[in-house]
């Protein structure tokens, strides 16, 4: 996973030119079992001695989001019941198992901020 | 002069790897190959199940066999004289689109009616990759606690089959089944919950059933 992250930014880098990739911002859907912290050192490793070496990795969470059959559409909130990060279980408003997940499931790369030759 | 700019990317590695799993499908579709992936964790029972479908179910059959970095399970099933492609994660503790088009690749598919993946045992981050199968079996045996399915509901709600092993131990490990099925329901409600002792043939009948309800 980490890998392609930064193959992708790598690449996206080459192609603009980049001299210096300053920062790469990340998003990770709460709902994917990536731990960002594990991500963001895996990266930071994974960046010495390439173009990404000392760049700052920015990863924005974003929040869970469901479409259930009853006709809610919008957050879910952790069972604090369940011995897990942020388990699915029902829908918050019928209590319902299923709904259609719309958000929370990525891992996009956003964007980077590179300096550039003029 | 140097500047600096923002450079838009917005490349999901999850969605690339669901267009794989996608062209994946595509491929098993045209070659009429139902594929199965089975997900599991370390000695849940994987490779014993998949063995005992090979030798009842009368189907010419496949094998992608996932392993971190040893080739024991693709061993265990090659007995069987029936093409099986092992495939080493190197690292990654789950197999995904990428590995197993490549799989796909060394596999006669022209001469395979269903096609067995094994994931790589563990029960978290297998969930986050899809392959391309047609249907995702989970395997969970007593000796792993009565509490796995709730410390692991992602991997149930995604299921199409869960199935219970070693259900002849419950009462040694002190572990209670109605509740892991109870617990799998709450996550999944539709999702058919089969117990077995695969060691002795028990419950595979239904499981063969349940595949071939699902093929």
């Amino acid at each position: 996973m980490a890998d392609a992250i930064i193959k992708t930014v790598i690449d996206a880098a080459e192609k603009n030119n980049a001299i210096e990739v300053l920062e790469v911002t990340i998003e990770i859907g709460e709902l994917t079992l990536l731990n960002p912290e594990q991500i963001k050192f895996i990266l930071e490793v994974l960046s010495e001695d390439t173009i990404l070496e000392g760049a700052k990795f920015n990863i924005e969470i974003i929040p869970a989001r469901i479409e259930c059959p009853c006709g809610y559409n919008g957050r879910i909130t952790s069972n604090d019941e369940l011995d897990h990060y942020n388990p699915i279980i029902s829908c918050p408003s019928c209590g319902g198992g299923e709904f259609k997940i719309i958000d929370g499931r990525e891992c996009n790369i956003k964007n980077i901020k590179i300096e550039k030759e003029e | 002069m140097h500047k600096i700019a923002e450079v838009e990317i917005q490349n999901d590695i999850l969605i690339a790897n669901k267009k794989l799993a996608k062209r994946n499908q595509r491929l098993l579709d045209k070659a009429g190959v139902f594929a199965i992936d089975f997900l599991g964790a370390v000695g849940s029972g994987k490779t014993t199940l998949i063995e005992k479908l090979i030798e009842k179910m009368d189907y010419s059959i496949g094998v992608i066999a996932g392993d971190i970095i040893s080739k024991f399970d693709a061993e265990r099933v090659k007995r069987y004289n029936i093409p099986v492609v092992g495939l080493n994660t190197g690292k990654e503790c789950h197999l995904d689109a990428h590995l197993v088009e490549h799989g796909l690749e060394d596999l006669p598919l022209d001469k395979i009616d269903l096609l067995f993946i094994e994931n790589v045992g563990n029960l978290i981050c297998p969930v986050d990759f899809d392959l391309g199968s047609h249907m995702r079996i989970v395997i969970i045996s007593a000796t792993e606690g009565d509490d796995t399915v709730q410390k692991h509901p992602l991997i149930f709600k995604e299921a199409d089959l869960v199935i219970i092993n070693k259900v002849d131990l419950a009462d040694a490990v002190g572990a209670d089944i109605d509740k892991m099925v109870e617990d799998v329901s709450r996550i999944n409600p539709h999702v058919k919950v089969i117990k077995t002792s695969l060691k002795n043939d028990e419950g595979i009948e239904e499981i063969i059933e349940a595949i071939l309800e699902a093929m």
